[in-house]
């Protein structure tokens, strides 16, 4: 009986301290009239839901989901080979390249975007598209770097191993045993890319600003001019992807493809 | 094994992702710490003088932040994990897992409206800040002490029960001790990450008083367009984050 309130107590506790500030999000974006010291609002409404229909909203998120689609391609393409290489091929250097692709997660960002915002100035690439999926990448290349390494090391090498003794080329052993059997560990990747590109905030203030701009940064924005129930609505939009791959991680991933971050 | 041609493929394969690297990450890295020590062409110490004269403050100030974040995340996930590594039950730990699938500035101005019908002085303090990124940080550490503490073998666990040692004691005495690599490990990770937080303060910053640090750099760069200065800054943020970066590093390969 006391294990059953403990239980009971534990996830009051949780729930309390981890959906409370997410339903003040759900109540926010609801408050027509909402004035201190009032402990809840005056009015509720959709009127701030009917904003999510107009091009305000809609463009930032189009052009947010065109950078993720670009960046996740992008990042991909380039981090497969480079995983599978560090995974299975003698690299000259190779915990040293590791560990610079830990780089940008274990520095400090905003400096070095800063710095990188004056570089793309020079080169015509601040405030442009391009601009904004490069300096993406830099965070997306973290992820998928170390999850494509991660996803070609837990493949066993015999398979391989037996193709090369068949006298196959290591690209053709690659091409046609590894890169097939990596693809659900590929498709974990994307989902990751994608929504750190979609979610990402430093970087598209900096280089963005003021043509390109996305949910993270209007968002930003309305918050700044106190239109606390606009940001409420947009954040809520901003969840429903990480909702849903926290739901597809818990189904079907389990945590797997994370273990292997930050181990040589 | 690789042929001279598979050799040139492959390089030139793996070349892309280490040219955006350098490109777009060291090379401005570079750029900003050779900014943050030269005036004119000269080598001069004049910016890191400005930013002791203006901000020293400021570096306490987001140093204490972190260091209260950290203690606030950890003093929730450690009896948090003890109890789910003692008794699975799935649903809290579900939602002690949900922050790590909010993006920051969401954080950053969930707590900022969830705080301020009720305690408007706490929005943009120094707890409020540090309330909302230990709320954050929660779901990466709960992970990794998580799997830390189920890694720990059930036969000491049964051992000091039945020596009668009361679930508090598994925790401190037993889950613990045996799992200080990822206590150190995810530590760190928390600290460095709040020292360089950036989105969260900003979501829920005020006028006056003491800034964190990236702040600091954002207006100095943005508004006052000093970039040596606000280099100077991030060097101190680098030499900070590195400081944590080298514990995690020995943990590594010891």
């Amino acid at each position: 009986m006391s294990a059953l309130v403990a239980r009971a107590a534990g996830l009051a506790l949780a729930a309390f301290c981890i959906v409370g500030p997410l339903t003040s999000l759900a109540v926010w974006s609801l408050a027509e009239r909402w004035t201190f010291p009032s402990a809840w609002p005056q009015r509720f409404g959709l009127r701030y839901w009917q904003r999510v229909a107009t091009g305000d909203f809609l463009e930032p998120l189009r052009l947010g989901l065109l950078i993720a689609a670009i960046v996740t391609l992008v990042a991909l393409a380039m981090a497969i080979p480079l995983g599978y290489a560090l995974a299975r091929l003698a690299v000259p250097g190779r915990a040293a390249i590791l560990l610079l692709f830990l780089l940008p997660q274990a520095f400090p960002q905003l400096p070095v975007f800063a710095s990188a915002t004056r570089e793309f100035y020079r080169f015509g690439l601040a405030g442009t598209i391009p601009g904004v999926v490069l300096i993406h990448l830099v965070g997306a290349l973290v992820f998928a770097v170390w999850t494509m390494t991660a996803v070609f090391r837990a493949i066993a090498p015999a398979l391989e191993e037996a193709a090369w003794n068949l006298g196959a080329s290591t690209t053709r052993a690659f091409a046609s045993i590894a890169l097939p059997l990596a693809v659900p560990g590929i498709v974990a990747s994307a989902v990751l890319v994608f929504l750190y590109s979609l979610d990402e905030f430093t970087g598209t203030l900096l280089i963005g600003a003021p043509f390109v701009t996305t949910l993270p940064v209007s968002m930003y924005t309305a918050s700044l001019g106190y239109e606390l129930q606009i940001a409420s609505v947009t954040a809520i939009v901003l969840m429903a992807p990480g909702a849903v791959l926290l739901l597809l991680l818990e189904r079907f991933l389990k945590a797997d493809y994370l273990v292997f971050f930050g181990q040589l | 094994m690789l042929t001279g041609r598979e050799r040139v493929l492959w390089g030139a394969l793996c070349a892309p992702a280490l040219g955006v690297l350098g490109a777009v990450f060291l090379w401005p890295l570079g750029a900003s710490v050779l900014a943050s020590v030269t005036r004119d062409g000269a080598l001069t110490l004049a910016h890191y003088e400005t930013v002791w004269r203006l901000y020293a403050r400021d570096v306490l100030y987001t140093v204490g932040v972190a260091a209260a974040g950290t203690a606030l995340t950890f003093a929730v996930a450690i009896p948090a994990c003890g109890w789910l590594r003692l008794r699975a039950f799935g649903p809290v730990e579900f939602l002690l897992k949900v922050p790590l699938f909010v993006p920051f500035v969401v954080v950053g101005h969930a707590l900022r409206v969830a705080l301020t019908p009720y305690a408007p002085g706490l929005v943009g303090s120094w707890s409020g800040i540090a309330l909302a990124l230990a709320w954050k940080h929660l779901g990466l550490v709960v992970v990794l002490l998580l799997g830390a503490f189920r890694g720990v073998d059930e036969s000491y666990l049964e051992a000091a029960r039945d020596a009668g040692a009361p679930e508090r004691r598994l925790i401190r005495d037993i889950l613990v001790p045996m799992s200080v690599p990822a206590l150190v490990v995810s530590g760190i990770l928390t600290l460095s990450s709040m020292l360089a937080s950036f989105s969260i303060p900003l979501m829920m910053s005020r006028g006056g008083g003491p800034q964190m640090l990236m702040i600091d750099v954002y207006y100095r760069y943005g508004q006052h367009g000093d970039f040596a200065t606000a280099s100077a800054l991030g060097v101190v943020a680098y030499l900070l984050a590195m400081g944590a970066a080298l514990v995690y590093l020995r943990r590594l390969t010891a």
